[in-house]
């Protein structure tokens, strides 16, 4: 008769926390190794090696596993998927800033965000450099330093395919992504067929269309698409930084070709 | 010399474009700018320093002066190829012309000095020194 695995998870964590048995520790890390790597895919990133991912997760099921609260009554499985995620995630997190930008700065710079939606709204137009370093309480300075911080912070790519499919959002460390509006008809948009935009996926193209085709302002854009204004400027950004790399590698075949 | 003006000048390499960025957020904090114009000045003059081409001195200089209702910014020197980029049909491509005419006012290119120079002029409220 085979021991229904909660039960033999329970046996390990005991013995691991009440006796401290190492070998328990690494038969329930092994156990849990599967669950691990399936996390781990739902987060491979374009550039990030799916082992690295795993050896991530792995920290993360680690933590957990001793921390677990055996009295506490939930399954070991339960515990450990978000603290799982969560070590992945804050891998992206810290990844996707330079190593260069102080922890405070990156701080700053999610508090400046969310001040500046406020400010936006409460004084009906965009806030000043000077209200927002007076809403922050730090000086006009450290207000420019934090903007300045947001454009090294560079994650692999907010919008690359996760290979997950539905939770490439959460991987954005600074803010959730809003919801896309997909009435939106880029195949109406006459853009998307300009050199260079293909690059782009359907988000990032509305966005540049816009902004440069509608003349919408990044704080309009930001309530249309449902993300913070700090967020269309960085997709802006990153979009054009994009678009130039094409036409970039474009160009010198275009010379040779003509 | 405008009395309120900055000049700066860098070496035309990626590293050195958030000092210019800086120079300009600082400015527009001086200022009392809105943060989406900062934005649009400094996406502006991204956008010229970020194409590697245009960039054909040993130095690429960043004037900013501060005109009774708008921001100046003149960026030079650079390639001529900007102009024609510049003067070119716009079509359906987010091109660097459709680009600068969404974020400034003014867009206007002069030969000077090691080549062509780029005017940009950003329209913005500006308080009276009194009222800064």
């Amino acid at each position: 008769m085979s021991v229904p695995p909660e039960k033999t998870d329970r046996e390990l964590l005991r013995r691991y926390h009440e006796r401290g048995d190492l070998e328990a520790r690494e038969r329930l890390i092994e156990q849990y190794l599967p669950l691990v790597r399936s996390l781990a895919r739902r987060y491979s990133y374009r550039g990030e090696q799916h082992e690295d991912l795993v050896q991530v997760g792995c920290i993360g099921l680690i933590k957990a596993i001793d921390r677990f609260d055996i009295e506490r009554g939930v399954e070991l499985t339960t515990y450990a998927t978000p603290n799982i995620i969560g070590e992945i995630k804050r891998h992206f997190r810290d990844k996707g800033w330079s190593v260069r930008v102080p922890r405070g700065l990156q701080e700053l710079n999610v508090r400046l965000s969310h001040l500046l939606e406020q400010l936006t709204v409460q004084l009906e137009r965009s806030p000043t450099i000077a209200e927002l370093a007076k809403a922050a309480d730090v000086e006009e300075e450290e207000v420019l330093e934090a903007l300045e911080s947001g454009q090294a912070y560079a994650t692999l790519s907010l919008s690359a395919p996760s290979g997950g499919g539905d939770e490439s959002s959460d991987l954005d460390p600074l803010e959730s992504l809003g919801e896309i509006e997909h009435e939106y008809e880029v195949s109406e948009d006459r853009a998307v067929l300009a050199p260079g935009l293909a690059t782009l996926d359907e988000r990032e193209r509305r966005i540049l269309h816009l902004r440069f085709f509608e003349g919408l302002t990044q704080s309009q854009i930001a309530q249309q698409v449902g993300i913070s204004q700090m967020h269309v400027s960085r997709l802006i950004r990153r979009s054009l930084e994009k678009l130039r790399e094409e036409i970039a590698t474009e160009q010198p075949l275009n010379r040779r070709a003509s | 010399m405008n009395e309120h003006a900055i000049t700066l000048s860098i070496p035309p390499e990626k590293r050195f474009h958030g000092v210019a960025r800086l120079v300009v957020g600082g400015l527009a904090a001086r200022l009392d700018l809105s943060y989406e114009h900062l934005e649009d000045l400094q996406l502006a003059l991204a956008s010229v320093l970020e194409r590697d081409g245009y960039l054909t001195g040993p130095h690429v200089t960043v004037r900013l002066s501060v005109n009774p209702e708008s921001v100046g910014m003149v960026i030079g020197p650079l390639d001529s190829e900007l102009r024609s980029e510049l003067e070119s049909e716009e079509g359906d491509s987010i091109s660097l012309r459709r680009l600068l005419s969404t974020l400034v006012e003014t867009v206007a290119v002069e030969a000077g000095e090691g080549g062509d120079w780029l005017t940009l002029d950003k329209r913005v409220p500006l308080k009276s020194p009194a009222e800064r």
